[in-house]
């Protein structure tokens, strides 16, 4: 009786042993709810059913933000993490720091057809940290001009192939937004409470002046740069002043103002174009509306840019098998294969093949707006920096407060440098 | 009878071993660890060095560390009292109700403190809300124009206290009324046939005898409010964090967002010894006033 059961035993173990070879089942999390979440399940889907009986993907979606990022690290450290995961590029510097990063070799890369030469240069080393890759880019994600047709017709700031015309300089962008008064509440619509949208405008006129927001040796905001910041902080606050942007609003009402036809202008990320498809399609806009990249306010074109990218969490005490590692360079790999899918949610494919397609090209609006790739700048490279970390929240602290005249831009610069610095000792 | 001194000792000890071990497991220890860890430079997750005092010296020249302290203490100077002198305001005006009455008016009180701090945040977030909120009316008469309150500065603490003082009142009212009902009415009968008015029947029988039930609620509310997080956390999301930090959130903050293990420890070992000295100080304060 006991050597039956042994036998038993020892069977189906065998068993599964065989199933396991088989079949390679890969543990995915990432942090993506709403419009992106949706297409991301139809391309796992698509991915387990092309990929029947070899390698399965079982994903869960978690919290975005610190909560996302906790739970890696703490899982990571007790090796009870995914096998991949979705993970911001401008936060792989904390995510390396804090040991929850596995770094990704070269060869294994180019095992599965992914490397340097497939990305764009400035996405590929964001996923890098001190020259050894750490995440593969997914997408590029930035912010746009969202456009009302119909109010921009009126005010006669639209070109004759459809496209927005005389908003580029900032004085230029002011008379315009002038213009646009008599047809709209505010006739720009931008987020100036919180983090996040605040940020990324801020970002992007800073660097459209060549300012430098970390220095090499890890100033923040150099004294050559603290001139450029006050005028991008300026920049904004005089938009808000004017009564021609909502003072305190937060994000939903940013968009909100602006898919009610209050406003005719509106800077918010790529993820929100699935909002403005799916208005459309339903009829419920009740406007025509279009996306470009944002105007060059400054000296030449810069946006900011971050990227979802794919990782290995470091599991501490599990080392991981050889075909699991295959397994989930494959996931990678095909997933950037397969990225058109994903830049209906608005995204502009990482993978280099995918954005020169003919099939992206065609695909609006991101075709018109995918330009800013070549001129995007990522975050500054440092543990303080990335979604929800300290540079965040001092934007919250003193950016969107100058924005709305609360501050002085001056002080607001030279307390968030101070406050900074602070954090970095 | 004789008894066995040794094999009482002995079940008395296994009797309160499940405490002292659950105790000393959940509770001593992650505590001594804490104090331990305040003294390295570890992240978040995993074991630093030894770095001796470094984190209290650090802490007191840190500017952010103070504003949570001053934070903390200005969100309890507007809770700790008011909250307690509401209640039992409260409580003397529903302990006059009989019956059914008192059932149902105690209940429509009670039923804010069952609710978690999310809805309670979102039920305030709503009627506060600049273009939609019922609150609007009445700040609106008053400022003359819609106000933001969770996002201006001055009125955020205030906001955020008596949004506090409605959602967790309703247990201090149910402290004082069980206190009031003790309260022999004999006593009153015996006053009343003295002529003694409302004032001083308060001020001569009801405060003096309902004394114990306020330290107690004075005690709880202190060190409940010294630990306050959530409801600051939620309301300031979208705003300033920084000006209206509070000792837990800075916690909060170093531990998970900025992965400073070792130096949220110190700041948590400064709020335990904050909350220690302060209700051990208010209870014998309170027990001394109590015994004159």
């Amino acid at each position: 009786m006991k050597n039956l059961f042994k036998i038993a035993m020892v069977s189906t173990a065998l068993l599964s042993v065989g199933a396991a070879q088989a079949q390679e089942n890969v543990v995915w999390w990432d942090f993506l709810s709403g419009g992106d979440g949706v297409r991301m399940k139809a391309l796992i889907e698509q991915f387990n059913t092309e990929h029947a009986g070899e390698i399965t993907i079982q994903p869960t979606t978690l919290e975005w933000g610190t909560p996302f990022y906790t739970k890696v690290q703490t899982s990571a450290a007790i090796g009870e993490g995914p096998d991949v995961m979705t993970y911001h590029l401008s936060r792989v510097p904390l995510g390396v720091e804090s040991g929850a990063l596995a770094e990704i070799s070269a060869e294994d890369l180019a095992s599965v057809g992914l490397g340097a030469d497939t990305f764009a240069p400035a996405n590929w080393e964001a996923g890098q940290s001190e020259g050894a890759q750490y995440a593969v880019p997914f997408d590029i994600h930035s912010i746009i001009l969202y456009y009302n047709k119909d109010k921009l017709a009126e005010a006669g700031l639209l070109g004759e192939d459809g496209l927005p015309m005389g908003l580029d300089g900032a004085d230029n962008f002011m008379a315009a937004l002038e213009k646009l008064k008599p047809n709209s509440e505010y006739p720009l619509s931008v987020q100036t409470s919180g983090d996040g949208t605040p940020w990324r405008v801020f970002y992007s006129l800073f660097n459209q002046q060549d300012g430098v927001f970390l220095g090499e040796d890890g100033t923040f905001f150099p004294d050559e740069s603290i001139p450029k910041a006050v005028q991008a902080v300026e920049t904004m606050a005089s938009w808000v002043e004017a009564g021609l942007a909502p003072a305190l609003t937060e994000y939903e009402g940013s968009v909100a103002l602006f898919t009610s036809g209050q406003s005719a202008l509106h800077l918010n990320g790529v993820w929100e174009v699935p909002t403005m498809t799916d208005l459309a399609a339903k009829d419920e806009l009740g406007f025509e509306w279009g996306a470009v990249m944002i105007p060059t306010f400054f000296d030449h074109p810069a946006t900011w840019a971050d990227s979802h990218g794919f990782a290995i969490p470091n599991n501490v005490g599990k080392e991981m098998t050889a075909e699991k590692k295959a397994a989930v360079l494959e996931v990678i790999s095909w997933m950037n294969k397969n990225s058109l899918a994903w830049a209906n949610a608005g995204h502009i494919p990482a993978y280099s093949p995918t954005r020169d397609s003919e099939e992206f090209k065609t695909m609006q609006p991101n075709a018109t707006y995918s330009i800013l790739a070549d001129t995007a700048v990522f975050d500054p490279k440092s543990t303080l920096a990335g979604v929800a970390s300290p540079v965040y929240d001092a934007v919250a602290n003193y950016i969107a407060p100058a924005m709305n005249g609360e501050m002085e831009a001056q002080d607001a610069i030279d307390e968030m440098k101070a406050d900074l610095q602070d954090q970095a000792e | 009878m004789i008894r066995n001194r040794r094999g009482e000792v002995a079940v008395a000890y296994l009797l309160i071993l499940p405490f002292v071990l659950t105790y000393g497991v959940l509770f001593l220890w992650p505590t001594l660890q804490m104090v331990y860890l305040s003294f390295t430079d570890a992240p978040l997750i995993g074991a630093g060095n030894w770095i001796g005092l470094e984190n209290y010296i650090e802490m007191f020249d840190d500017r952010r560390f103070w504003t949570a302290v001053r934070n903390t203490a200005y969100f309890v100077a507007l809770t700790v009292i008011p909250n307690t002198l509401i209640g039992l305001g409260i409580a003397m005006m529903v302990s006059r109700l009989k019956g059914w009455q008192q059932s149902i008016i105690l209940a429509m009180f009670f039923l804010p403190y069952i609710l978690p701090v999310s809805v309670v945040y979102r039920i305030w977030n709503w009627m506060f809300n600049l273009q939609f909120g019922i609150m609007q009316y009445p700040l609106t008469a008053i400022f003359g124009e819609p106000t933001a309150v969770f996002r201006t500065q001055w009125m955020f603490m205030p906001a955020v206290a008596f949004v506090t003082i409605w959602w967790t009142c309703g247990f201090n009212i149910l402290l004082f009324l069980s206190g009031l009902r003790s309260i022999s009415s004999d006593i009153y009968e015996a006053a009343a046939l003295d002529n003694a008015n409302r004032w001083t029947i308060f001020r001569r029988i009801t405060w003096p005898l309902i004394w114990p039930v306020t330290a107690l609620v004075l005690t709880i509310q202190l060190i409940l409010q010294l630990k306050i997080f959530d409801q600051v956390y939620l309301f300031v999301q979208g705003g300033r964090p920084d000006p209206s930090m509070v000792m837990v959130q800075y916690i909060y903050s170093q531990a998970f967002q900025k992965n400073e293990g070792g130096y949220a420890a110190a700041i948590s070992v400064a709020l335990f010894i904050i909350v220690i000295v302060f209700s051990v100080l208010q209870f014998q304060f309170l027990r001394a006033r109590g015994e004159k």
